[in-house]
């Protein structure tokens, strides 16, 4: 009975009380109550549930956030910036746009919020909002449906070539331990070229909790790349939930890069809605301490003849731990379709971990669907042979780990957002070889 | 001074003793093979040297240029002018071969006081090198060791020997997975780093090699000691006659 009550009140006090939120059109409050529902019938995902068979998120019920509002008037750090690189700059604290902290992209590209919005863009809203999230999908989605304060609307017309690329900066801003709820839609018409940046950055040694939900639409013959840097503080947790839905003839990519944050879960579910679309999915974690992170990926083949190629890489020093699920499903009729999946592991310690497991569902019978896994620590071969050839200890590993790190950041099509990566990642690299192993 | 002077030394890897007294010195320009059959510990003896921690030194003394080497690291080892040409050449993906090379060279460089060499002086000094060994430049560009062929490993062996400029340099079974060809450029151009400062020490199963690189002195280790020695025509013997004719182990010492 207690722990009844317990679980009653944890999963009310994560809801916004009526006062809270705006009553906005009717669509919108059927949405979130339909997600209130969920949310209160579902609550968070428990080690029972096989997707969440390695995420343990049990400190988060535990956790009394407070309310986000008093934040709101803070100027954001430079956190999130994109170095050495001319990007527009949308940002949002806990969720809300900040108009003057941000660099608006010039025209045509669109940027709007649910709560300003005009009649048309009222629409766009209405049609898109949740149609890939369903509230369904897992409880911390429907928690965000519940809770968001505002949606951040970024459209791209067709047939449109963004050089530069769009950096969202998603930051959590408090003192006491707090819940955001960031909610995004990307909108990208047929035959445009763009890559969005998602730079997520928070407080250290708070206990907060970001829940973010992403959702992209790309209109047929596009190029989207899709770039997720999570650098949440050092005791946060981050939810981050993408959906993509591609039409047909689409080449899409994403990379999740993650460094920061201290239980972290991605959702990232991919729909191949048209034929002849192609989607490369990329990650690369490094952790240390007690961080988690776990890359939990969804391709859903549900039309004929499209590819999907992900590589999932992770580096973990300390007690860290990962894991990788890669489920692909292949729907009736989705005939040629090619899947290659891969995750590997550096283990840099003794007492990292990680999990990692393919999630197969096929109904199709000409398709080819391969996948590999490995874990393990830095090959001493490889080791031994730098060190026999004068590079001392620390040096080698340094080489052999950012080599490992390579491949996946070659594949960032933006050259200077590349270049920028590539030394990110190799400061991040000199942290894990700080750690203890 | 001996470039090398190993007294007495025993190894052995998880509990078994592999070398079981070993003496061995060489002198400031010559060339020194050590043969025997398979499983004499050879390659335990190269590895050894090159400071693998897999083995453990269960006694006996090694010195380099009078340096005690058991007491460094393999890196330590590597700055202080020991180089190790491996058996077998480990593949290395994501890293070039500049870019390691110039690593190793620079960490050699540093270790001696001397200032690191800009990109220009590098890709000079390397493409003298790589004449020698009648290498294309464009092996610089790729992985080290990745997708190479046999032959190709082994020159990119000697190729980083002909950079690093060692005091002593082990060969390990350098002769394994060449053909003819190749066999003569390696040869080729271990012959062009042979100097009267280096000493080099081949360890081979074959004589094949040796009538590419002629030695000094061979030496034939059985059952982890060194159980004859003599010049050059002991190889010859050795291949007319195997292994089998030669006695239990006499000291040597």
């Amino acid at each position: 009975m207690t722990q009844l009550m317990t679980n009653t009140s944890y999963l009310q006090r994560l809801l916004p009380s009526a006062s809270d939120s705006s009553p906005g059109p009717l669509w919108l409050q059927a949405r979130r109550e339909e997600a209130r529902q969920q949310w209160l019938r579902a609550g968070l995902p428990k080690n029972t549930d096989e997707q969440w068979r390695f995420t343990d998120l049990s400190p988060l019920a535990e956790t009394v956030f407070s309310s986000t509002a008093a934040a709101l008037a803070a100027a954001p750090s430079s956190d999130g910036r994109l170095p050495g690189i001319e990007a527009a700059e949308l940002v949002l604290v806990n969720g809300k746009f900040h108009h003057q902290a941000s660099r608006l992209p010039p025209a045509p590209v669109k940027i709007a919020l649910l709560s300003q919005a005009a009649a048309a863009e009222l629409k766009i809203f209405e049609d898109l909002l949740g149609t890939q999230a369903r509230p369904t999908h897992h409880g911390l989605s429907a928690l965000n449906t519940a809770n968001f304060s505002d949606v951040v609307l970024v459209e791209v017309p067709a047939g449109i070539t963004v050089a530069a690329p769009l950096n969202l900066i998603v930051h959590a801003v408090g003192a006491q331990p707090f819940a955001a709820y960031p909610r995004i839609l990307l909108k990208i018409g047929a035959n445009s070229s763009v890559t969005v940046v998602l730079s997520f950055a928070g407080p250290d040694n708070l206990a907060y909790l970001t829940n973010s939900l992403v959702e992209t639409y790309v209109g047929v013959g596009s190029r989207v790349e899709l770039v997720k840097i999570q650098r949440e503080g050092t005791a946060a947790s981050h939810i981050g939930s993408d959906y993509v839905h591609l039409d047909r003839d689409v080449t899409f990519q994403s990379l999740s890069l993650n460094q920061g944050g201290l239980l972290v879960r991605n959702n990232v579910t991919v729909t191949l809605a048209g034929p002849g679309s192609q989607a490369t999915l990329n990650g690369l974690s490094m952790t240390a301490g007690r961080q988690h992170v776990d890359n939990h990926t969804m391709l859903d083949h549900a039309r004929e003849h499209c590819a999907s190629h992900e590589l999932y890489k992770s580096l973990l020093a300390g007690r860290s731990s990962g894991t990788f699920t890669g489920k692909i499903l292949v729907r009736p009729g989705s005939q040629k379709t090619d899947a290659k999946q891969t995750s590997k592991a550096v283990l840099l310690s003794s007492q990292a971990t990680m999990n990692s497991q393919p999630q197969l569902e096929i109904y199709a019978d000409d398709v080819k669907c391969t996948h590999g896994s490995t874990n393990g620590p830095l090959d001493d071969e490889q080791l031994f042979y730098l060190r026999a050839r004068g590079l001392a200890y620390n040096q080698a590993r340094a080489m052999l780990t950012s080599a490992f790190a390579a491949d996946v950041l070659a594949r960032v099509w933006q050259p200077a957002l590349r270049t920028m990566l590539e030394d990110l990642v190799v400061t991040e690299l000199h942290r894990l070889e700080r750690e203890e192993f | 001074m001996p470039i090398l002077e190993i007294k007495d030394l025993q190894a052995g890897i998880a509990g078994r003793q592999i070398l079981r007294g070993v003496n061995l010195t060489i002198a400031p320009g010559e060339v020194h093979a050590i043969m025997g059959p398979n499983g004499s510990g050879k390659s335990t003896l190269a590895q050894v040297l090159a400071g693998r921690d897999t083995y453990v030194v269960t006694g006996g003394s090694v010195r380099l240029n009078g340096q005690d080497l058991l007491d460094m690291s393999p890196e330590e080892r590597a700055c202080a002018g020991l180089f190790l040409a491996f058996q077998y050449p480990v593949e290395i993906p994501g890293v070039s071969t500049s870019y390691f090379l110039k690593a190793a060279l620079n960490a050699v460089r540093k270790y001696h006081g001397q200032p690191e060499l800009d990109a220009m002086d590098f890709l000079k000094l390397m493409k003298q090198k790589m004449k020698l060994l009648d290498m294309d430049t464009s092996f610089l560009s790729r992985a080290v060791n990745e997708g190479f062929s046999g032959g190709e490993k082994k020159r990119n062996e000697i190729l980083q020997m002909a950079v690093l400029d060692p005091k002593l340099a082990i060969l390990d079974e350098t002769d394994s997975g060449l053909d003819i060809d190749a066999l003569r450029i390696v040869a080729g151009g271990v012959n062009s780093l042979r100097g009267p400062d280096r000493g080099i020490l081949l360890v081979t199963h074959y004589q094949r090699l040796l009538n590419y690189i002629v030695p000094d002195y061979v030496h034939v280790l059985r059952d982890g000691q060194i159980i004859k020695s003599g010049d050059k025509n002991l190889a010859l013997e050795l291949e007319a006659r195997g292994y089998g004719w030669l006695e239990e182990p006499v000291a040597v010492h």
